[in-house]
């Protein structure tokens, strides 16, 4: 029984944490994309003047 | 803005949902019971297929004068029932306060047909009057089960020609060695229904991208692809865990439902590389969406293996849309709380995945565009 109950948490955790870890990918994946698109854009508006 | 505030509640729902799910699957739910069917029924259903724990409930109904003394005996023929030391027998009845009335060594008889062994467990009850129904549960499990062992069937015999029932059960009807691991099921099971969602999504937008040639449609189908990625592992290694409780192992390559589902995983891994490994965008989305289309036939190779077992070989139980399934009021809820979870959950975190692949185009777009391009 206590086999059982362990691997009910291994099972669980690795939902959570599958779950929670792409989360967490998409937000630092999007932080990053926007960090480069606006350092990008003040690069081409200091060009443009 | 408005979207993405829809788009934060939706979230925040699905997380509330899957609280409540975790809660309801380890606490709400009671635990399976070791027999569901009566042993005639399963007898009908089993036949043929490959099974790890078999037990059988039979209702014993002593109808002549009474019986102060009866006797029963346990069958099981195994086949390749190499790894035999490891199996208890064990008989329990409702007559005697529902102690077990014997667990021993099993003996092992070699009189079966061709290739199987046949285990025979007997003793006897005490105590049963004239119109008493026996309640008679009879088990065998095993640990480290070989993994061509293979319980084909068994009886229960009574001392009474006319007593005599029959009855075979495989594991997914109801007897279980792992009650607390069947738990996993629960995010097992909306887990892989959802990885099927997202490459239907990924077929659908496949299709329309070649028909309409319009880029959105491949981000769709790139993204609910990555998706399915992640929800499939995530079932791909729950049920493993599940399995090695139930089963002894954490997979067998003979099992059709498991096999495919890895094919199935391993050919939207090769999905996301392939695209990966292309630059040009027109390319990408074109070789994808041929590849997303073509890919989509390992789905139902592995949502119907598990459903044509006695053909096919699989031991991987089917609960819904099945006859011989059977859910609890309980587990029902439990299950259909999990799937609307998982199914927002996957909405949600795909609308949010499409915006992510734009944000790349856009950013792809304005690298080009001032020939920054790495």
């Amino acid at each position: 029984m206590e086999g059982s109950f362990g691997a009910l948490y291994i099972a669980y955790s690795i939902v959570w944490l599958g779950v929670f870890a792409y989360l967490a990918y998409m937000y630092l994946r999007q932080h990053s994309i926007d960090k480069d698109i606006r350092s990008l854009k003040e690069e081409v508006a200091k060009h443009v003047k | 803005m408005e979207k993405s505030k829809l788009g934060r509640i939706i979230l925040v729902g699905a997380a509330i949902l899957m609280l409540l799910t975790t809660y309801l699957a380890v606490i709400y739910v009671p635990l399976p019971q070791t027999s569901v069917k009566s042993a005639d029924k399963i007898l009908s259903s089993v036949e043929g297929s490959r099974i790890r724990v078999a037990g059988f409930v039979s209702e014993v109904y002593a109808k002549d004068t009474n019986i102060i003394t009866g006797s029963y005996l346990f069958r099981f023929s195994i086949a390749d029932f190499s790894d035999y030391q490891r199996y208890i027998a064990a008989a329990a009845g409702d007559q005697l306060d529902s102690q077990w009335w014997t667990v021993r060594p099993i003996d092992v008889v070699l009189r079966n047909p061709p290739g199987t062994f046949l285990l025979s467990v007997g003793g006897t009850w005490d105590s049963a009057g004239t119109g008493t129904n026996l309640s008679v549960l009879a088990v065998v499990v095993g640990s480290g089960i070989g993994p061509n062992s293979n319980i084909t069937g068994f009886h229960l015999r009574t001392y009474s020609q006319e007593d005599i029932t029959v009855g075979a059960s495989p594991g997914q009807f109801g007897i279980m060695t792992a009650p607390v691991a069947q738990k996993i099921f629960y995010f097992h099971m909306p887990s892989a229904w959802v990885s099927y969602l997202a490459f239907f999504v990924t077929l659908v937008a496949s299709a329309l991208y070649l028909r309409t040639r319009d880029i959105k449609y491949d981000r769709w189908a790139f993204s609910s692809a990555e998706l399915g990625v992640l929800f499939s592992t995530i079932a791909i290694t729950t049920g493993p865990v599940w399995a090695k409780q139930e089963w002894g192992v954490y997979w067998r390559w003979d099992d059709t439902k498991l096999v495919t589902t890895f094919v199935l995983w391993l050919v939207y891994i090769g999905y996301l590389m392939l695209r990966a490994s292309m630059t040009d965008t027109g390319t990408r989305a074109r070789v994808g969406a041929v590849y997303g289309i073509l890919g989509f036939v390992t789905v139902p190779m592995s949502l119907l293996s598990s459903r044509v077992a006695p053909l096919l070989q699989s031991s991987h139980p089917q609960v819904i849309a099945s006859s011989s399934g059977s859910l609890s009021p309980e587990a029902g809820m439990t299950i259909g709380i999990a799937i609307i979870a998982f199914t927002l959950l996957f909405i949600t975190m795909l609308i949010r995945r499409v915006e992510i692949a734009e944000s790349e185009e856009e950013l792809e777009e304005l690298k080009r565009t001032i020939g920054g391009e790495d």
